[in-house]
């Protein structure tokens, strides 16, 4: 059995929480994050959703941190490639690499941060409702925002049938495994082939088995939602307020000051 | 009644292959039918044919006297009427999560959102999985999910519910939930068709059984006369049951006699009746074959009960009023099985009435009582099997306590008068808490006990 992150969703306590409100301070975040042009507010709003989702929502620190670096990688790459290629202001660093000279410049520098600072607090937004939101509350968020109820309802099935193919995967996998299939790479390549056709095969059986079992129970176009009232309460208001207003005035605080 | 009826049912696939040849069947309302049949002897492909799933090529299949309509208005009405729960639950759980699953039916039938929520929580109550509404079906164990995959159709309220091979891949204490569950729902009413290949089930379970093999009908009748014919039993590949089994060998050895064939566990001990012969004095004017009454033992002469009769039947006359009698010993007042309502529960009662009452052996029938028994730490001795169980206890002089509730009380006291009138051995058999009554019926088991006592003496 795999851990996925749908899995961590679902046993975190804010899984309990409006969804609407969770989807309305990540949305907050991400749009604050982008429109601000100095580091406090972002800081601010990565350390506040990190400790949401580690202490509040209970995710394992390390593998928050595990989560979190992967995508880091990525960024970091990003914002060394800016920090050499961008800005024309005054020179830090100059060095040449094989005859070909690199500058790093003070504006260069400072963008090449912000970036990153950007990514960290998009990342940890998005982890937020990652790991607090399971995909079967997002269901029901879905149908109210007037999807088409097809689209829902293929989703559904989809989300269903994910883990339902990712065992059959994985015990396909590990019957070629304890017979040896992955003993180098020519052996490994032709397993994998063979993993990817059966699985195909299944899937469509599958597929014919589940019209039939929607045909028995009476199915002509009609998914129930899964929908739970879970209003929100006093305490979680005032703190988001308390939240959007710090970070509201922290991205403002910089606009003054680079107007003065 | 004749609910569902086939005529001359035949059905081939695509490529040619019969799957189902002139199959003529009737099934009777609120019976317990199994097909047994080795695999692929044509038995899921029946089941799609009786819920319209397949459409014959010949033959046709009856609702209430009705054939079978194949379009989709019509067809909508008779799956409504005719659940069937395949043998993988993977197949037929798609839904997100566990509630979407079982609201899956009463959706589609357009009933209004309070009235699908309603049905949809009673059949979670129903399967004792109330609290895992809101979780996906991979986090669900197979017993799990195998009852959410019950819970969906009885959400739909069928009158025939089918399932194909209901204990497959399931555990022993799992499997006997699963049956002890059906069994509930079909003490209310609802008509029962399974398909196995473990001729146990079928045999101790089944009200009728059809014997299926190749595509064909190859036997059916009552489980007694289906399981008796060895060559049938070769035919379809299959064997005898355990039960049979033991009991045919032990009654070859003279070990064993009884009128009927025993079913369960407690009717095959039943049966254990090895004759005791002895010499005894006659009275004048005995002949041969009568019965004789010859008296009371308890104590250590008593084997299985505190009391015991000795009767016997006279075998052979001998000179001077002597003869040889075969002796048969009866328990009397062997033990006692007392049965409490849990719609009317309360903790402290229950606990009075195992303290005052000498219980040595409690069990819970049916999901809610099992519950409410485990929310209150009330030790259960047996959770599965409960009536056959409390039967070998109490032929062993003990009392037992069954917690169970509503009609199951019914079926219970029936199923144990029904042991009583068979087997001859009286057990003391009551409700403990019915009609506001209190504990009345154990004081009246008290005295019962004393009266006898005085008789024996």
């Amino acid at each position: 059995m795999t851990n996925l992150l749908d899995d961590y969703a679902l046993s975190s306590p804010l899984r309990y929480q409006n969804n609407w409100l969770k989807l309305a301070i990540v949305a907050f975040g991400l749009f604050a994050g982008v429109s601000s042009t100095s580091f406090p507010p972002l800081f601010f709003m990565s350390f506040c959703m990190a400790f949401a989702t580690v202490y509040l929502g209970k995710t394992p620190p390390k593998l928050y941190l595990k989560l979190l670096l992967a995508p880091l990688g990525f960024a970091g790459i990003g914002a060394l490639v800016l920090v050499f290629f961008m800005g024309s202001g005054q020179e830090l660093y100059s060095f040449s690499l094989l005859g070909y000279p690199l500058n790093i410049r003070a504006d260069g520098l400072a963008l090449a941060l912000l970036v990153l600072a950007r990514a960290v607090n998009g990342m940890c937004c998005l982890y937020f409702l990652a790991l607090t939101t399971p995909m079967i509350e997002l269901f029901a968020v879905l149908k109210a925002s007037r999807l088409p109820d097809s689209l829902i309802e293929l989703s559904m099935l989809i989300y269903r049938y994910i883990f339902v193919f990712l065992d059959t995967a994985l015990s396909i996998k590990y019957a070629q495994t304890v017979r040896l299939g992955y003993g180098n790479f020519k052996k490994s390549f032709n397993s994998f082939t063979m993993l990817a056709s059966t699985l195909f095969i299944r899937s469509w059986e599958q597929g014919e088995r589940l019209f039939v079992a929607m045909d028995s129970r009476c199915y002509y176009g009609k998914m129930p939602v899964f929908e739970t009232k879970r209003p929100v309460k006093a305490p979680e208001i005032l703190l988001t307020s308390i939240y959007f207003l710090i970070t509201l005035a922290l991205v403002h605080f910089k606009e003054i000051t680079t107007i003065v | 009644m004749i609910i569902l009826e086939t005529r001359g049912l035949t059905y081939s696939y695509p490529d040619g292959t019969l799957a189902v040849q002139d199959l003529n069947l009737k099934i009777e309302k609120g019976k317990k039918v199994a097909f047994v049949g080795k695999n692929g002897s044509g038995k899921s492909t029946l089941f799609l044919l009786l819920n319209g799933t397949l459409k014959p090529k010949k033959g046709e299949v009856l609702f209430h006297a009705q054939p079978f309509k194949y379009s989709s208005k019509a067809l909508r009405k008779i799956r409504k009427s005719i659940g069937i729960i395949f043998q993988n639950s993977e197949d037929q759980i798609f839904a997100p999560t566990v509630y979407q699953d079982v609201a899956f039916g009463p959706t589609n039938l357009d009933l209004p959102k309070e009235k699908v929520q309603a049905l949809a929580d009673r059949a979670l109550e129903q399967v004792g999985l109330s609290h895992l509404k809101n979780k996906p079906p991979h986090h669900l164990s197979g017993g799990q999910k195998k009852r959410v995959a019950i819970a969906g159709v009885m959400a739909m309220e069928p009158e025939v519910i089918i399932l194909d091979e209901p204990l497959a891949n399931l555990d022993p204490v799992g499997a006997d939930e699963i049956m002890d569950l059906l069994n509930e729902f079909n003490h209310f009413g609802s008509t029962l068709i399974i398909s196995t290949h473990d001729v146990d089930l079928a045999y101790r379970w089944a009200d009728y059984v059809y014997l299926m093999s190749n595509s064909k009908l190859i036997g059916k009748g009552t489980p007694e006369e289906v399981f008796r014919d060895m060559e049938l039993l070769k035919e379809g590949n299959l064997r005898q049951p355990s039960t049979l089994e033991i009991y045919h060998e032990i009654a070859r050895r003279g070990l064993a006699r009884g009128k009927t064939l025993p079913k369960t566990i407690p009717e095959l001990v039943n049966t254990l009746k090895p004759p005791e012969l002895m010499w005894a004095e006659l009275p004048p004017g005995t002949q041969e074959g009568d019965s004789l009454n010859l008296g009371v033992l308890y104590g250590d002469y008593a084997q299985n009960s505190p009391y015991e009769a000795i009767n016997g039947r006279v075998l052979h006359l001998y000179p001077e009023g002597k003869a040889i009698v075969e002796i048969s010993r009866k328990g009397f007042k062997a033990g006692c099985i007392l049965i409490y309502d849990t719609n009317h529960y309360s903790h402290s009662e229950v606990l009075k009435v195992i303290n005052e009452g000498e219980i040595d052996f409690v069990g819970a029938m049916g999901k809610r009582s099992k519950t409410l028994a485990e929310a209150d730490g009330i030790y259960l001795d047996v959770s599965s099997g409960v009536i056959d169980r409390s039967l070998l206890t109490a032929l062993c002089g003990k009392r037992c306590l069954i917690l169970t509730g509503g009609g199951m009380v019914e079926h219970a006291l029936q199923r144990i008068r029904d042991y009583v009138e068979k087997s001859g051995i009286e057990l003391n058999v009551g409700t403990v808490n019915r009609n506001g009554k209190g504990l009345c019926w154990l004081e009246g088991f008290e005295k019962a006990v004393e009266v006898n006592q005085k008789i024996s003496l």
